[in-house]
C-alpha cells in the first residue's frame, strides 16, 4: 500500500518539481526545502533549531569551532529577524573560514595519508581567495609549477605515488581509485580486475581507462615541492579481465567525458620539452593525459563531476550525502533526492563553482536549520529523508579548536592568533596533533560518521594536558567561573562549553554540586570537565 | 600488470555499516558482542575459549627446537633430548619445554608460500586464504571478531610486544579498525590508561556521574545510536582502567619473574598469563630477533633457552590452573630456517619444511604430526599449509571453520582457506 502511494506521490512530486525548476526564480535554499519537504512521505518534519542550537552548529560548520561565550550571548540577544542570514555571511567572510575549510578538505581529500606545507598553502590560498572548485580540482590534477601559492596542489597526486619501502611498488591503482572516488564519486576498486560483480555501472574499462592516465605519472624527485612528471603516451593500454581471458585495450578515459584519442605526432614533435638524460630532465610530452583529465573532468558540463561536488559539499553541511556513501554513485544506489542533487550540481556549476555561495544557500535552508531533537513521542524519520538534523561527527580539528574556546584557552579568531608568539603556537600544535592522532580515523578510512574509540576516551578521562585545561589559571574558564557567585555559575558554564543556557535540571545539578562542595575550585573543574566530555560536546548536532 | 591488492576493506565500508544498522558506530575502538551475528552472541555465552599466540618473529630455527637432526650434514652442534612423551625428541636447548611435551602437539611438515619477512609475516598471521581482493585480518583480530570479548568485557585482543604500544588497527584488515590490537609495548600500560593522581576516586566518580546525567538528558528526543556508542566506549575504558595493573610489567610477582626468566620474553609471557587469567580473549606475545642469517648457533644458544623457560613456565601454569581446558596455545613464526648453513654460520629463510607447536583446548596433546627427511631439507609426509592450521585452530575453538563466513558488505568470505580442512590428527 505504502509503496503504491509512494509511487503515485513520487510522480506528482516530480512533475511539480519539473515545472518548478523550469521557471525557477526562488533562491536555491528555498528550492532545497521544496525538494526535501516534497519527499517527506508523511514523516514528521522536525521544527527549526532554536537560536542556541543554530549558533553552535553554524560556528562549528563554518568556523570550525564552537562560538565563544560572547559570540553566543550576542547572537541570543540579537532580536532582529534576519540575524541567522547575517551570521552566515559574517562567518563566511571571517578569517576562521579558510583555515576551517582547509582542514575539512584536507581530511576529505587526503584521508590522513599525510600532509605537506605546500598542500596546505594551496588549500588555504584557495579558500582565502574563494577560488572555484573546478579550478582547485584542475590544479590538483595538473598543477601549475610556476605559481608558488598553488603548486602544492600536486600533493594530491604525489602523496599517492610514494612507495612504502624498497620492495613495495608504487600504488598506482590506488591513485586511480582515489581520483575516481574523490572527484567522480565512483569507487571503481572492484572493477580493477574485472567488471564490478555487484554494481552493473562499474566496468573494468572505466577503471583501466582512468588508470591509463596515471601509468605514466611519476613523482618529480628533483623538485623541492610536490610535483609530478608525465611520460610519453603513444599507444593504448592493454588489459584483461580475470573472468574473460581476452586481451582488450583502452586509451585514457575521463570519467563523464569518455575515451580521449591519443594524438599522433610527427617524429621529433612528441615533446614540448625533450628529455635529457645527462641533465636528468624527464621532458614534457606534447600530449598530457593529466592536463586532459583536469580539463575534461573539472568543468561545468561534466555531470559526474558536478554531482560529486554538490554531494560532497552537501555532506559537509548536512553530515550525510544525498548519495550515500559519498563514493558509491551508480544507478543501483540512486540519490535520496535525485532532482535536488541534479539541481544543486547545475546551480553550483552555473555559479562558477562558487563554494561560499553553495555553502550559504545550504546553510540558509530550513533543511540545514532543523533541530536534531525529536518532538516528544515521535519516531525518528529515516536518515536519508533529511527531516531531522543529523548529529554529525566533529572532526579532531573542530574538537580541538572547540575545546580551546570552551575552556577559555583561546578566545580570539585566527587573524589574532596568527600574530601570537611562535613558541606558543608550537606547543599548541603538538596538542592539536595529539587530538588528530587520537580522534582521526586510520589512513584511507573516510571520516564520515561518529566513531568513538577507547584511545580517545582514555585521553578524555586521564590525559594530563587535558586535565590542566580544567585547572584554575588566570583568565581561563575555571578562573572565570570561580570568581562568580554560585547563582551565576550555571549560566556562564553552559554558555561557555555547550553554547546554550542551562535547563532547570542542569541548573539544579550545578547548584547541588556547588552547595556540597568542600573544595569549590575542584567542584567547578569537575563540572566543566563533565560538560566538555559529554556527548553533547563531542557531536555537531 | 600492476595488480596490487586494491580491493581493501573500504569498498563496502558503509554498506557494512548499514548492515550493522544502529549498532554501526557502537563497537568503535574495540570489538564487542553487539556486532556479532546472533549465532555468535549465543556461542559467546557458552564459549569462554581463549587464545595465546607466541610469535617468534624473524623465524625460529626448527632444527634448534622442534625438529632437531643431530649428527647430520646440516644438524648443527646441538643434541636431541627425550621429552615427557616417549619417543618424541626435541633440541637440548629446550629442556623445560621437553617436560611439557605431553601438553603440546608439534607439526613438523609446514610448507608455506613465502620466504620473505615483509610479505610472509602477514600471510602466516592471516592464514593466507584465497585472494578475494580483501585484506584478511590477523589471527588476533579474527578471534576478536569471531568470539568477541569474554564475559569479563575486557578488550578481546591484546598484543604484548617489545617496543612501542598503542592501538594497532592494521591487524584488523577488512574487519575495520575496531578489531585492531591493543598493544602493550615494553611492559608499559597503554597511554592514558592510568588516571592522574590529582584526581581522586571520589572526584572521578562525581564528574563521571555528572557526565552521564548530561548524556541522558541530551539523548532524550534524539537518535540514540551515537550517544550510546560513546557511552559504551567510556564503559569499556573504565573496565580497562580497573585492570590497569595487568598491563604493567612492574607489578609482576617476583618469584614468577624468576621462574619465567628475567628476559624480555619471560616478562612478556608473564604479562600474558595475567591477561589470560583476567579474561582477555586473545593474547599475542611477540618476540623479535630470530632472523639469524649470521651466527645462528650462538644466537639460538642464547635465545632458545629464554624462550624455553618462559614458554614452559606458561604451559606449566596453564596446566596447573586447569586453563588448558579453555586456552588454545599456538607457537610459531613466519617460517623456519634453512638446513643449509651459510658462509656466515647462519641459517636463512626456510618455508619448505618447518615446524610449529600448539596445545591446550581442543588439541590432542603429545602428538607429533608429519616427518621431514633425514637432513630436514624437505617434508617426507603430507605437507601442511598455514590454511590447514587456521582450520585446525578454529575447530579447536569450537568454530566451524568450513561453514562460518565473514560478511564484508554483501561479500561473504570464508574465515580460512577454502581448499583446506582441519588436521584431524591434531584435534581431540
Amino acid at each position: 500500500m505504502r509503496a503504491a502511494a509512494l509511487q503515485v506521490g513520487f510522480l506528482i512530486i516530480s512533475s511539480i518539481l519539473l515545472s518548478q525548476s523550469v521557471g525557477a526564480v526562488e533562491p536555491l535554499h528555498q528550492r532545497i526545502d521544496a525538494h526535501i519537504d516534497a519527499a517527506s512521505d508523511n514523516w514528521m518534519i522536525a521544527p527549526r533549531s532554536d537560536d542556541a542550537e543554530f549558533v553552535r552548529r553554524i560556528y562549528v560548520d563554518l568556523a570550525g569551532r564552537i562560538p565563544t561565550i560572547e559570540e553566543v550571548r550576542s547572537f541570543l540577544h540579537d532580536s532582529t529577524t534576519d540575524k541567522r542570514g547575517r551570521l552566515i555571511d559574517r562567518l563566511l567572510a571571517d578569517s576562521d573560514f579558510p583555515q576551517h575549510m582547509t582542514n575539512q578538505l584536507h581530511i576529505m581529500l587526503m584521508e590522513r595519508l599525510g600532509n605537506d606545507p605546500e598542500w596546505e598553502k594551496f588549500l588555504l590560498t584557495s579558500f582565502r581567495e574563494n577560488r572555484p572548485w573546478d579550478e582547485m580540482v584542475r590544479e590538483m590534477l595538473h598543477a601549475n609549477r610556476e605559481n608558488e601559492d598553488t603548486r602544492g596542489a600536486a600533493y594530491f597526486l604525489t602523496s599517492r605515488l610514494i612507495s612504502e619501502g624498497a620492495m613495495a611498488e608504487t600504488d598506482v591503482p590506488g591513485l586511480t581509485r582515489d581520483v575516481s572516488r574523490l572527484l567522480a564519486g565512483q569507487d571503481l576498486q572492484c572493477a580493477q580486475c574485472h567488471d564490478h560483480v555487484s554494481i552493473d555501472d562499474y566496468k573494468q574499462r572505466d577503471f583501466q581507462g582512468l588508470h591509463t592516465i596515471f601509468l605514466n605519472v611519476k613523482q618529480d624527485r628533483t623538485a623541492t615541492f610536490p610535483a609530478i612528471t608525465e611520460g610519453l603516451m603513444s599507444k593504448k593500454h592493454e588489459f584483461m579481465s580475470v573472468f574473460i581471458q581476452q586481451q582488450e585495450e583502452t586509451g585514457p578515459v575521463v570519467p563523464g567525458a569518455g575515451e580521449i584519442e591519443i594524438p599522433v605526432f610527427q617524429e621529433g614533435e612528441e615533446y614540448k620539452v625533450p628529455p635529457d638524460r645527462k641533465k636528468k630532465i624527464d621532458g614534457v610530452p606534447a600530449f598530457s593525459p593529466l592536463e586532459t583529465l583536469a580539463r575534461e573532468l573539472a568543468q561545468q558540463d561534466n555531470a559526474i563531476f558536478r554531482r560529486n561536488a554538490a554531494n560532497r559539499f552537501w555532506f559537509l553541511m548536512l553530515g550525510r550525502g544525498l548519495v550515500h556513501p559519498l563514493d558509491v554513485h551508480h544507478s543501483g544506489n540512486p540519490p535520496s533526492h535525485p532532482e535536488l542533487l541534479e539541481e544543486l550540481g547545475q546551480e553550483f556549476a552555473a555559479h562558477n563553482f562558487d563554494i561560499k555561495w553553495l555553502l550559504k544557500e545550504i546553510a540558509l535552508s530550513e533543511t540545514y536549520q532543523r533541530t536534531s531533537r525529536l518532538p516528544d513521542g515521535q519516531e525518528p524519520p529515516p536518515r536519508e529523508k533529511f527531516l531531522l538534523a543529523h548529529q554529525k561527527r566533529i572532526s579532531p580539528e573542530q574538537l580541538f579548536e572547540s575545546t580551546l574556546v570552551a575552556t577559555g584557552e583561546r578566545r580570539t579568531s585566527q587573524a589574532v592568533r596568527d600574530e601570537a608568539s611562535k613558541a606558543e603556537d608550537e606547543k599548541t600544535d603538538a596538542f592539536r596533533q595529539q587530538f588528530v592522532k587520537l580522534f582521526a580515523n586510520p589512513p584511507r578510512e573516510p571520516e564520515t560518521e561518529f566513531e568513538p574509540s577507547v584511545q580517545g576516551t582514555l585521553f578524555v578521562l586521564n590525559n594530563a594536558q587535558v586535565q590542566r585545561l580544567f585547572e584554575r589559571r588566570k583568565g581561563n574558564l575555571i578562573d572565570r567561573l570561580a570568581s562568580l557567585p554560585n547563582e551565576n555559575v550555571a549560566d556562564e558554564l553552559f554558555l561557555s562549553v555547550l553554547s546554550r543556557p542551562p535547563s532547570p535540571d542542569d541548573r539544579a545539578d550545578v547548584d547541588a554540586v556547588l552547595a556540597q562542595a568542600t573544595d569549590r575550585d575542584s567542584a567547578i573543574s569537575q563540572l566543566a570537565w563533565a560538560l566538555w566530555s559529554s556527548n553533547e560536546f563531542f557531536l555537531n548536532h | 600488470m600492476l595488480y596490487s591488492h586494491l580491493c581493501t576493506p573500504r569498498e563496502h565500508h558503509l554498506s557494512r555499516r548499514q548492515m550493522l544498522g544502529a549498532m554501526g558506530g557502537m563497537a568503535a575502538g574495540l570489538g564487542l558482542a553487539g556486532v556479532q551475528a546472533p549465532t555468535f552472541a549465543e556461542d559467546l555465552a557458552r564459549n569462554e575459549k581463549q587464545v595465546l599466540l607466541v610469535w617468534l618473529d624473524g623465524g625460529m630455527s626448527q632444527l634448534e627446537t622442534w625438529d632437531p637432526k643431530p649428527n647430520t650434514r646440516y644438524g648443527g652442534p646441538y643434541r636431541s633430548i627425550s621429552t615427557s612423551v616417549p619417543g618424541v625428541q626435541i633440541s637440548e636447548l629446550m629442556p623445560h619445554t621437553a617436560r611439557q611435551m605431553h601438553n603440546l602437539a608439534v607439526v613438523r611438515t609446514m610448507k608455506t608460500e613465502d620466504p620473505n619477512h615483509s610479505s610472509g609475516v602477514p600471510k602466516i598471521l592471516r592464514g593466507q586464504p584465497k585472494d578475494r581482493g580483501v585484506v584478511y585480518p590477523y589471527l588476533g583480530s579474527a578471534v576478536a571478531k569471531l568470539l568477541g570479548p569474554t564475559s569479563t568485557g575486557l578488550p578481546p585482543y591484546v598484543w604484548v610486544k617489545p617496543g612501542s604500544g598503542g592501538f594497532i588497527s592494521k591487524h584488523a584488515g577488512f574487519l575495520g579498525a575496531k578489531y585492531g590490537a591493543l598493544a602493550v609495548g615494553n611492559g608499559k600500560p597503554p597511554e592514558n590508561l592510568v588516571r592522574p593522581e590529582s584526581i581522586s576516586n571520589a572526584d572521578d566518580e562525581a564528574r563521571n556521574d555528572l557526565r552521564k546525567r548530561l548524556n541522558e538528558r541530551f539523548a532524550a528526543g534524539r537518535r540514540r545510536d551515537y550517544g550510546e556508542a560513546n557511552s559504551f566506549v567510556f564503559d569499556l575504558s573504565e573496565k580497562l582502567m580497573q585492570h590497569a595493573d595487568l598491563f604493567d610489567a612492574s607489578q609482576l610477582p617476583a618469584n614468577d619473574v624468576e621462574r619465567y626468566g628475567k628476559s624480555e620474553i619471560g616478562e612478556n609471557m608473564l604479562l600474558a598469563r595475567g591477561l589470560l587469567e583476567a579474561g582477555v580473549r586473545m593474547v599475542h606475545v611477540q618476540s623479535y630477533g630470530w632472523d639469524t642469517h649470521g651466527d645462528n648457533f650462538n644466537a639460538h644458544a642464547t635465545r632458545v633457552p629464554r624462550f624455553d623457560r618462559a614458554f614452559a613456565a606458561m604451559m606449566h601454569d596453564l596446566d596447573e590452573r586447569g586453563m588448558l581446558d579453555n586456552v588454545l596455545v599456538i607457537c610459531m613464526a613466519e617460517f623456519g630456517r634453512t638446513p643449509r648453513i651459510n658462509g656466515s654460520i647462519g641459517r636463512d629463510h626456510w618455508n619448505i619444511a618447518w615446524s610449529l607447536a600448539m596445545g591446550g583446548t581442543g588439541i590432542r596433546p603429545g602428538v607429533v604430526v608429519g616427518e621431514t627427511n633425514a637432513e630436514g631439507t624437505d617434508v617426507k609426509s603430507q605437507p601442511y599449509d598455514i590454511g590447514h592450521m587456521f582450520h585446525t585452530w578454529y575447530s579447536a575453538l569450537g568454530i566451524d571453520s568450513q561453514r562460518t563466513e565473514y560478511h564484508n558488505g554483501n561479500q561473504p568470505l570464508p574465515i580460512a582457506h577454502d581448499d583446506y580442512q582441519p588436521v584431524r590428527e591434531l584435534l581431540t
